[in-house]
């Protein structure tokens, strides 16, 4: 999956941010510990519009996902 | 200001026609719908308005904290509740949003209800509901403590394609997976149903509780004290949570949502 990568401090300004009243940026670590943000096509055209447009011009790249959190067998 | 409509009944359903008669609380959600910027189609109003008086009809309207109806394709009209004007939702980055359900993009969306556990619902005496499409991946929805080692929500398809429930616990149903209307009702420290389509497909005799724990009930990823995990691809067109249900409460409950989803030809 292709995704946004993000250096520490731009997720600091885009994580949990809203960008319209009903929706908040979201970012996730990779395997390799860098951000990424994706966001789907009808998500690019509510930011174009905001002060957060420039996380459409940031470099995209493969994400592969750091292993599952704790959680405990489902038996 | 309220039109008058027309109402008959139909087989134990009272159908309303469209000549702009909404149910006050139809209207109101349409209202938020349209505050919010959010549109909505005649056929998506209409069938809404047949949601809540089949609800309100069965009895099971005021079981309800929360209604998600996810009509509207966009954001802003799917985050509205039904119900009430508490308990707006946020949707994260990653979804998509069409008239037939909302969708996440299994690795980094979630819908947040802010509906939490311990004030907003009685502990073991609650339900949720959804109505998946698709089952997509093995992502979770719902809320886990892993204190109290149980979880409030369900996953639709496992790594072995069976149901994986949590009732206030978390147990495997070995319920193979289905697409369709989810309902899980804990209804006291001994009982906890689930329920895939209009079946009884599990009874659990063991609930823990979850009172002490303030959860919001995610959808698309497990909300474990405060961090998502499991996130999911499971096309959703409802979502709702609040007391937990009779059998026939449930039975209706799949009636009137069936019936809904049937109307917007989302239906499985």
């Amino acid at each position: 999956m292709i995704g946004y990568t993000l250096t520490p401090d731009q997720y600091t300004q885009v994580q949990g941010q809203y960008y319209t009243e009903y929706q908040f940026f979201n970012c996730v670590l990779s395997i390799d510990n860098v951000w990424f943000l994706f966001l789907s096509d009808e998500d690019k055209t509510e930011v174009a519009t905001t002060e957060y447009a420039w996380v459409l011009d940031l470099p995209e790249a493969e994400y592969i996902p750091p292993p599952p959190p704790p959680f405990p067998p489902v038996e | 200001m309220f039109g008058v409509g027309v109402g008959v009944r139909v087989g134990g359903r009272t159908i309303v026609s469209s000549g702009g008669g909404f149910d006050p609380d139809a209207q109101a959600f349409f209202d938020r719908v349209t505050t919010a910027g959010g549109t909505l189609t005649t056929t998506e109003k209409n069938a809404t308005n047949q949601l809540v008086l089949d609800m309100k009809s069965a009895g099971i309207w005021s079981s309800m904290k929360a209604v998600y109806p996810m009509v509207g394709a966009s954001a802003a009209a799917c985050a509205q509740n039904l119900k009430s004007s508490s308990f707006t939702g946020t949707f994260t980055s990653g979804w998509t949003f069409a008239s037939t359900g909302v969708t996440p993009n299994g690795t980094s969306a979630y819908f947040n209800t802010n509906v939490k556990n311990n004030t907003n619902l009685t502990d073991r005496a609650s339900h949720w509901s959804a109505y998946f499409r698709t089952l997509g991946n093995d992502g979770f929805n719902g809320y886990y403590s892993a204190a109290a080692g149980a979880v409030f929500g369900v996953q639709p398809k496992d790594n072995t394609n069976k149901i994986a429930v949590g009732l206030n616990n978390l147990a495997a149903s070995g319920v193979t997976s289905a697409a369709g209307f989810l309902i899980g009702s804990v209804n006291s420290s001994t009982n906890a149903k689930l329920y895939l389509n209009n079946s009884l497909v599990l009874t659990n005799s063991t609930t823990q509780s979850l009172a002490g724990y303030s959860l919001d009930f995610y959808l698309g990823a497990l909300n474990s004290t405060g961090t998502p995990i499991i996130y999911g691809t499971q096309q959703s067109v409802f979502l709702s949570l609040g007391d937990n249900l009779t059998d026939t409460q449930a039975s209706n409950f799949y009636t009137a949502v069936q019936a809904f989803q049937t109307t917007l030809s989302r239906q499985v």
